[in-house]
């Protein structure tokens, strides 16, 4: 509890809305369980690891912990699990292969002429399918 | 909230509005600003974009990637497997149309920044299976959103969209949306030339196997509150085979998937004793739906079908054989990291019971349905197809373009279209996006506007429950129960059970017929009437009210729809006990619905399967 | 007014000590602490901890090194240091120079000054703008919850001190009303201390020391071990006010 300093960014992120601020300690808390989907955004945001995630108490035996650690700065993200009976497994793994903020907008792109518009073909295609021609069906009969 | 203010209005003018930040919204968000360079493009998201919608905490495969770049296959492969898997009833042109396009969008991810695994010896995307290939998707939506936040005019977050709104110059024409700010409490008016909805498809309509804090666990997202259909059924958009729910047979309690497991793993399932059982069904199956048991690979819902079949003999738990897969060190690392990149809660399951997949072969189980659009189903509206391909039947306007003219759709919204997943429903909004971008062109001067008697009118309704909450609140001391006001979780509570016991769900062995199917309408008749009397404490659980609106609506179709197929089409996805056997002669047809606001009355009719792929 | 400044001491003392023990949250403290302790891969050696509770000291304690938003560590500093100066000249202007015999050099003032105007700036731009409750959730500055007593007690003390000395200065007649509603805010603000968040100041580097002592011994309070790979990219942290 002492661990949240109350900075906002689980509230800002949680898809489900339910992470919002205690009202004696202005600190953060689950306010919903039963609409969390332990999707993990909330743990991942804290700047100072202050949530953690116990097992939904309807089919979850106590004593368990799997715990993040999301580095932005590394690209990987590590987790430790801790059976109820003590085994451990870790696990690291990267998630992004480019810097943040670097995907180059659509409007950078030289812009699509008025045929491009009328054609079936997507922005960036038939280059970044990878071959010659956007596959077609010949017309049907019905 | 303002310093001083009260509830305002904002004012949010597009010429493309895109609801929902998901990967459907985000591809659309993109595309749109690609050919519409000058075109203000507006996204608009219930939560955070960052990590909104079924993707929030990652995927570990994309599984609808061709390949066509190494010759792996074609789209029509594509479309042969998915209408095999859907027993045939699939939009083979919107279909068709996906597929062609997804590698693409997947070579995007990767210049984006999706770590793609790849096949060490020929340094090819890693396949999973003949659709799928393996990512380390923890961040796939951050980069997901992250081109559509560099391409949209502006993305609006915690904004929740309740209701479209309608051209009043032109009839059957969208002019945009009203909803409120979850956060400030503003209501917020959207016009727009023309829209684009990504929303989510529906979880938490059916009762699910956890009813307690397990309740949060579901396959799907708790968020998808069935926006993605009960925004275009309210205006009056046909909707297509809304019966088609889908159940998945995932690991126990955690719902993890299985997917990994069964291709890369190669494990298998067995009873409780053991011993194999899909064989014994298999004259079973073939009465129900003849030949279709003989098609490779079985069908999704005749292997749940095996499943609920050897349960019901008494010979359950189902369990996935992994004590041979996970003694290699690779694959042990893989069947975890599949849960940690995608359905986090599967691992804290199995660290909380002690089940360690290289001692213990894990339970399965078959989950509560859901309907979506995305997956190994296709409920959605009806839309226009391509039109190089489509048939005449299939084309009436522009491409992913629904029956309400300016109103497109893609991902779960979009119907017919089964097996997309994440990077076919982002295809789908580029798809949706480009043909919007030609509609918005055509359209000139003759733009689309919105009734201010309608949104001043729709505003009181939005902010109903919290009027109800307020002044119910007066007559009682403190608590849950009020005879005047039903808080949205009792209302949601009501709404699953109603479904469960009579349209199908895990309490009836997903089994109902006409008798219980008339009697559940009625009862959502009165849910329907009792919904006007949702009272909502404060704004969260006002979005709460307005998920379970959406909800309720889209409840009501599913229950027609079934009602009005008179077959079981998807054995292992829920049975007409009424009408037990596949029906191709009367049935081999989409079920098509409308609906009217005004009278609230449903039509239904059939639509005929054009099979443009051999 | 030196009986006062001593009853208001013994008050945070006796509220601190009434949270830690009534509300258990010292057996809380050192039950974690021996279990982190206990599950620890390493032992951490007195030197050690002795360095770990100076770099608490300094880091977390001295410059609010735990805030990880530069406007939340800005005015938290501000906060903080102008309340340490302002009560240190309080406690030393009515216990060194009580009477006005003794006349107050003139820098002591000026400083209780200072204090008083960082408390302000600091306190009040927390109010309105940095709050959780405010800016992530959207809720009215204007709401007031419990969580609240002890900033609105600070700043009510303060702010009424600063008006009361303004007014003395010059002299006049509402002065004592001031001083009257200084006393009260003041009264409050150490009074409430087992109510308020107040003796959230001593958990804080408490809890900071516990988490380096963590760290050392490696249980880390069951989080994976960082990554063995460069910083080589940023990261797109923003201000968390998405809506």
């Amino acid at each position: 509890m002492t661990r949240c300093d109350g900075c906002g960014e689980c509230v800002d992120i949680c898809p489900s809305d339910i992470m919002h601020i205690d009202k004696t300690y202005r600190r953060a808390y689950n306010i919903e369980p039963n609409f969390c989907w332990e999707c993990y955004s909330c743990v991942k945001a804290c700047p100072q690891h202050a949530i953690d995630v116990r097992g939904y108490a309807e089919f979850a035996p106590m004593g368990h912990s799997v715990r993040v650690l999301r580095e932005e700065e590394k690209h990987t993200i590590s987790w430790k699990i801790k059976f109820r009976n003590g085994q451990e497994k870790n696990f690291v793994s990267p998630i992004r292969t480019t810097e943040w903020g670097s995907i180059k907008s659509p409007s950078d792109y030289e812009a699509p002429s008025p045929d491009a518009l009328k054609a079936q073909e997507l922005a960036h295609e038939p280059e970044s399918l990878h071959i010659d021609a956007l596959p077609t069906l010949p017309v049907q009969k019905n | 909230m303002g310093l001083f203010s009260g509830r305002k209005t904002v004012h949010v003018d597009s010429d493309i509005l895109v609801i929902g930040g998901g990967m459907a919204g985000c591809g659309a968000t993109y595309e749109s600003r690609y050919w519409g360079r000058d075109l203000k493009i507006v996204c608009v998201e219930k939560a955070n974009i960052e990590r909104s919608g079924a993707v929030a905490q990652g995927l570990y495969a994309i599984n609808c990637y061709m390949g066509m770049q190494w010759d792996e296959n074609q789209p029509e492969d594509h479309v042969r497997y998915a209408r095999n898997d859907l027993m045939g009833l699939v939009r083979e042109d919107l279909g068709y149309d996906i597929a062609r396009h997804v590698d693409s969008t997947v070579h995007k991810f990767e210049e984006w920044g999706l770590p793609i695994m790849k096949d060490p010896e020929t340094g090819q995307y890693l396949r999973e299976g003949k659709w799928q290939i393996m990512i380390h998707g923890e961040s796939y939506k951050p980069i997901v959103a992250e081109a559509a936040r560099k391409a949209a005019t502006k993305v609006y977050n915690r904004i929740m969209v309740t209701h479209l709104l309608m051209d009043k110059t032109k009839p059957n024409r969208v002019a945009g949306a009203v909803g409120f700010n979850v956060r400030t409490g503003d209501f917020y008016v959207f016009r727009a030339k023309a829209v684009i909805v990504g929303a989510g498809g529906a979880s938490h309509i059916f009762k699910p196997r956890s009813a307690g804090e397990g309740m949060g666990r579901t396959w799907y997202a708790p968020w998808s509150s069935a926006s993605a259909y009960a925004l275009p059924i309210q205006v009056g958009a046909k909707m297509m085979q809304m019966e088609n729910r889908i159940v998945l047979t995932r690991f126990k309690d955690g719902y993890g998937p299985v997917g990994a497991y069964f291709l890369h793993l190669k494990t298998y399932t067995e009873n409780a004793y053991g011993d194999e059982y899909e064989s014994k069904w298999y004259e079973n199956t073939k009465e129900l739906v003849g030949d279709y048991i003989d098609r490779h690979p079985v069908p999704t819902c005749l292997r749940n079908h095996a499943i609920l079949e050897e349960i019901k003999a008494g010979r359950g738990p189902i369990r996935m054989v992994t004590k041979e897969a996970f003694k290699d060190p690779h694959l042990e690392t893989v069947g975890w990291e599949n849960f940690l990149g995608m359905t986090i809660g599967q691992a804290v399951v199995w660290a909380s019971q002690n089940i360690d997949p290289k001692h213990t072969n894990p339970e399965l189980t078959t989950s509560e349905p859901y309907v979506m659009g995305s997956h190994a189903t296709c409920s959605g509206a009806w839309a226009s197809g391509p039109e190089d391909c489509a048939p005449a039947d299939y084309q009436w306007g522009y491409n992913r373009m629904m029956t309400v003219d300016g109103l497109f759709g893609a991902g779960d919204t979009i119907g017919g279209t089964a097996h997309k997943f994440s990077s076919g429903s982002f295809a789908e909004g580029r798809i949706a996006a480009k043909a919007a971008v030609n509609y918005v062109n055509d359209l000139g001067s003759d733009q689309p506007r919105v009734s201010e008697q309608e949104y001043q009118d729709l505003e009181k309704v939005v902010f109903q429950p919290m009027e109800n909450y307020r002044v119910g609140r007066n007559e009682i001391v403190a608590g849950t129960v009020s005879p005047s006001y039903l808080l949205p979780i009792q209302g949601l509570q009501r709404l699953e059970k109603i479904m469960d016991e009579y349209v199908g769900g895990i309490s009836s062995h997903y089994t109902t017929n006409e008798p219980l199917l008339t009697r559940g309408l009625e009862l959502l008749g009165m849910l329907k009437e009792d919904m006007a009397h949702i009272g909502a404490e404060d704004l969260h659980q006002l979005q709460r009210t307005w998920e379970l609106q959406h909800r309720v609506l889209a409840s009501e179709s599913v229950a027609h729809h079934t009602m009005f197929r008179k077959e079981t089409r998807w054995p292992g996805y829920y049975y007409r006990g009424d009408h037990m056997k596949l029906d191709d002669d009367d049935w081999h047809c989409f079920t098509l619905s409308q609906y009217d606001q005004e009278s609230g009355k449903w039509e239904l009719e059939k639509a005929p399967v054009h099979h443009i792929i051999d | 007014m030196q009986t006062y400044i001593v009853v208001m001491i013994l008050m945070v003392v006796g509220g601190t000590l009434f949270e830690t023990l009534h509300k258990g949250s010292a057996k809380y403290f050192f039950d974690n602490w021996r279990k982190s302790k206990s599950k620890g891969s390493q032992q951490v050696g007195a030197g050690k901890l002795v360095s770990l509770a100076i770099q608490t000291g300094l880091a977390d304690v001295l410059t609010s090194a735990e805030f990880c938003t530069a406007r939340r560590r800005i005015a938290h500093l501000m906060t903080m240091y102008g309340f340490v100066v302002y009560v240190a000249t309080t406690a030393i202007m009515v216990f060194g120079y009580p009477t006005p015999d003794s006349p107050t050099p003139a820098f002591l003032p000026q400083l209780w000054w200072l204090g008083g105007l960082l408390v302000c700036i600091g306190g009040y731009w927390f109010w309105f703008f940095i709050r959780v409750d405010v800016s992530a959730e959207g809720n009215s500055p204007f709401r007031i919850v419990r969580a609240d007593l002890f900033i609105l007690s600070l700043l009510a003390s303060v702010t009424a001190g600063l008006i009361w000395a303004y007014l003395q200065a010059r002299g006049s007649s509402m002065t004592d009303v001031f001083l009257g509603l200084y006393l009260i805010a003041t009264t409050v603000l150490f009074g409430s201390v087992p109510w308020s968040k107040f003796s959230h100041m001593f958990f804080k580097p408490a809890a900071a020391f516990e988490k380096r002592v963590s760290d050392a011994n490696g249980s880390r309070s069951n989080l994976p071990e960082p990554a063995d790979k460069p910083k080589l990219y940023g990261s797109t942290r923003e201000l968390p006010r998405h809506y």
